[in-house]
């Protein structure tokens, strides 16, 4: 926890991450889940919010996340986390929150206005391009070395122990944030390296739930999430259904919940009821 | 002579099989080894190799000591050769080939061209063997007979090209020559007394090579955008590195890094004995402020992530390194453009080309002739991929639009791709498709948002398979589809069904 966290602004993962938020200068790995493991869609929707978090220049509404309000309060044992949390985010916005995302990925399939829905301005990533997981695992490596970058994230099948140990030491040395986004092509593939060990500080797995038809509405409801935090260095694996504009997805109404919208949500009881805490 | 008639004279006689190909390849190699002493070489005929050295006699400390270090290389190499220096192409072949001199290095001053090549046989002008035996035969044996005659008669008895070959050989008409490869803008050199192989210290060569061109670039106040490192090795050979960048820099570190990189593909062989780092594009780089010690953080919100950058920070070296292994093409960046075409929408631009340009000079003419028409989405699995519009193309003001419009997926396939869909009514979305092998059932769908093509583009009107009607689909695992159904029910060709894209 060496460059503080990033709070999510969702107080239920919030609460079940060591520091209360996402450790910076840290590898994450992030899992989709049945048929999305090939597109990695919403492990892409799932990163972005948190690069969009990660990118915010320091005048924007995000900041008031970082204001102890009483949302944070009640929370159990949240007193000692959360200082923690406040005076290391603190550190963090001075140091490089302007900054570029570096994107390394097999097939540029990225949407710029779908990364914008979820909060993350496309301006800022900068696309790499590289055929085999060894390159992009090289990129990100780079990636991790360079100036003017706030995080690496990587979309890779294969991922040896090396070279997850390798990427979660430059991480930590340089502060960048780098995320690692499985895809696999074939379930040959996906079964053999789900039960792989590597060296992500998180591993998150994120699965679409059937929306639920809403007040008789036609059509295709509010998206809703399975969010699963698989493993977690000093953290219990836990997991949350939840519906996903909490996360900055847009929903149906054709409405953007952004983020930075959540900050001044009702505090942390109403957002108890909306989880149904699973696991 | 044919070879028995030979073999009958000279019994014994080694002989071994004519290979011309290898023998040019050969000599290319040598007239490109010879670019150690000028970029201005080429390979001439079969058998010699041309090199400008204007201009470049004085780095060697004249004529005589550049002839005599190239005529002590290609004896220490096996290689017989006659080096002749002359003002002009001509002359110098002609005395190369032709002169009775027993030297072999001749420097033929300026005022004794004319003399010299008088008495050389008429074949020394070039000639081809037909017109040489020509003017033989009217009794003009040597190049000198040819002085008095007017050019006209010559050129109308003989063909334009002796006229002119005369002409060129003494100086009477200029002669361009064309060289190998491309001609630097910089170049600087580095000679070694002993060749060396290790890796070190041709990487401590590199350095010292990108130290040197770095203050003549600075001085012209221009970067380099693609560099080019020539090792040139005893035995001949030349290996390259070849470097390029996506932002002109002259920040010799950061160049230095970027042949370090590759210099693991260089064979030193028995030893390198020159390198020569030639500039070949440079761009205007102003000067530029390097930053002060400790300070990091930017005044600017949002910079333009790679202005003002090139000696300290910025990702512009992180680009470089990044395109240097992988291509350039393989970086770039999301900008947004002004369109309904889902794939349009989003156009990837390399990062150097995201600098402000102006929009006067974007919307134009060009950008649109490029655009053409929609393109019909594939008909096989994979089809022919979208030409994105050229950078700059109507980006004034353009921003990504996030509202206003139905949810956009996060991934969106170039080109789409088709799927097995099957449906009840015409304007339905459809009930069940197949994709990549996996069935899926629609349980929920938004749609239809009707995209049709941008008919004001030329040739963009009129196609009924150019109307598109997306429609957001969630199959039983809450997965979410882009589906389009390209054309219309009713006409002569069935509706085909594609995915789009997958939302989050």
């Amino acid at each position: 926890m060496a460059h503080g966290v990033l709070p999510f602004g969702v107080a239920a993962i919030d609460r079940a991450l060591p520091g209360g938020g996402l450790a910076r200068g840290a590898l994450h790995e992030i899992l989709g889940a049945g048929g999305d493991e090939e597109d990695g869609a919403l492990a892409a929707a799932f990163a972005a919010h948190i690069l969009g978090r990660l990118t915010k220049p320091p005048t924007s509404p995000s900041r008031s996340l970082t204001r102890p309000g009483p949302s944070l309060s009640p929370l159990k044992g949240g007193e000692g986390k959360q200082t923690l949390s406040l005076s290391a985010l603190g550190g963090g916005e001075g140091r490089g929150e302007v900054g570029m995302v570096l994107w390394c990925l097999p097939r540029p399939d990225l949407y710029g206005p779908g990364l914008a829905a979820h909060g993350l301005d496309p301006g800022r990533v900068v696309l790499v391009r590289a055929s085999r997981d060894a390159e992009i695992l090289w990129a990100m490596e780079e990636g991790l070395r360079a100036s003017g970058i706030v995080a690496v994230v990587g979309e890779v099948g294969a991922l040896p122990m090396v070279a997850s140990r390798r990427l979660q030491l430059a991480a930590e040395r340089c502060g960048i944030t780098a995320f690692l986004l499985r895809r696999w092509r074939e379930g040959g593939q996906a079964t053999r390296e789900r039960a792989l060990p590597n060296a992500a500080v998180t591993r998150w797995r994120i699965a679409a739930l059937p929306s639920r038809p809403s007040r008789g509405e036609p059509g295709v409801g509010r998206p809703r999430w399975r969010v699963e935090l698989l493993r977690c260095r000093g953290g219990e694996p836990a997991s949350w259904e939840m519906p996903a504009w909490e996360m900055g997805v847009p929903d149906a109404t054709d409405h953007v919940s952004l983020a930075a919208a959540l900050a001044d949500r009702p505090a942390a009881p109403v957002a108890a009821e909306k989880y149904r805490r699973t696991g | 002579m044919p070879l028995a008639d030979a073999l009958s004279f000279l019994p014994g006689l080694a002989t071994t099989l004519a290979k011309p190909a290898e023998d040019a390849a050969a000599l290319r190699r040598l007239a490109e080894w010879c670019g150690r002493y000028s970029p201005w070489t080429a390979p001439d005929g079969a058998d010699g190799v041309r090199i400008e050295i204007t201009g470049s006699a004085h780095l060697w400390g004249g004529e005589r000591a550049l002839a005599a270090d190239l005529a002590a290389r290609l004896d220490r190499r096996g290689v017989a050769s006659r080096i002749v220096i002359a003002d002009t192409l001509g002359a110098a072949w002609a005395m190369a080939r032709f002169a009775e001199a027993s030297a072999s290095v001749v420097i033929l001053a300026s005022g004794r061209l004319r003399a010299a090549l008088a008495s050389l046989p008429v074949e020394a002008l070039r000639l081809d063997p037909i017109t040489a035996q020509g003017l033989r035969r009217v009794g003009l044996k040597r190049a000198g007979d040819l002085y008095a005659m007017p050019r006209d008669a010559l050129a109308r008895r003989f063909g334009e090209t002796v006229a002119r070959l005369l002409d060129q050989a003494l100086d009477e008409m200029p002669e361009p020559l064309s060289p190998l490869g491309e001609v630097p803008s910089r170049r600087v050199r580095l000679s070694f007394a002993e060749p060396i192989t290790e890796p070190a210290d041709l990487m401590l060569a590199t350095e010292r090579l990108t130290a040197d061109l770095v203050p003549r670039l600075a001085r012209e106040g221009t970067g380099a955008r693609r560099l080019d490192l020539g090792f040139y090795r005893v035995d001949g050979r030349v290996e390259r590195i070849r470097i390029g960048t996506a932002h002109p820099s002259r920040d010799p570190r950061h160049l230095a890094a970027l042949f370090r990189e590759r210099l693991d593909t260089v064979d030193p062989g028995l030893g390198v004995e020159d390198m020569i780092l030639a500039a070949h594009a440079v761009e205007p780089l102003p000067a530029e402020q390097i930053g002060l010690p400790g300070h990091t953080a930017s005044p600017h919100p949002n910079p333009p992530p790679l202005a003002g950058e090139g000696m300290g920070g910025g990702i512009a070296p992180l680009l470089d390194r990044l395109g240097n292994r992988l291509g350039l093409a393989a970086i770039s960046r999301l900008e947004p453009r002004e369109s309904h075409i889902p794939e349009r929408a989003s156009v990837r631009v390399q990062p150097h080309l995201t600098l402000p340009i102006p929009t006067d000079q974007v919307r134009g003419l060009k950008a649109h002739d490029a655009m053409g028409p929609l393109p019909l989405p594939p008909k096989g699995r994979r089809g022919p991929k979208t030409p994105s519009p050229p950078p700059g193309a109507e980006r004034a003001g353009v921003r990504w639009g996030i509202s206003g419009k139905p949810p956009r997926p996060i991934r969106l396939f170039d080109p789409p791709e088709p799927v097995e869909a099957f449906w009840l009514l015409p304007d339905d979305p459809p009930f069940r498709f197949m994709w990549r092998r996996r069935r899926h059932r629609v349980m929920r769908a938004d749609g239809p948002e009707r995209i049709a093509d941008e008919w004001w583009r030329p040739g963009g009107a009129g196609e009924v398979d150019a109307i598109r009607d997306y429609y957001r689909v969630e199959d039983e695992d809450g997965r979410r589809f882009w589906l389009f159904r390209a054309g219309l029910h009713g006409g002569d060709r069935k509706p085909r069904w594609f995915v789009h894209g997958v939302f989050s």
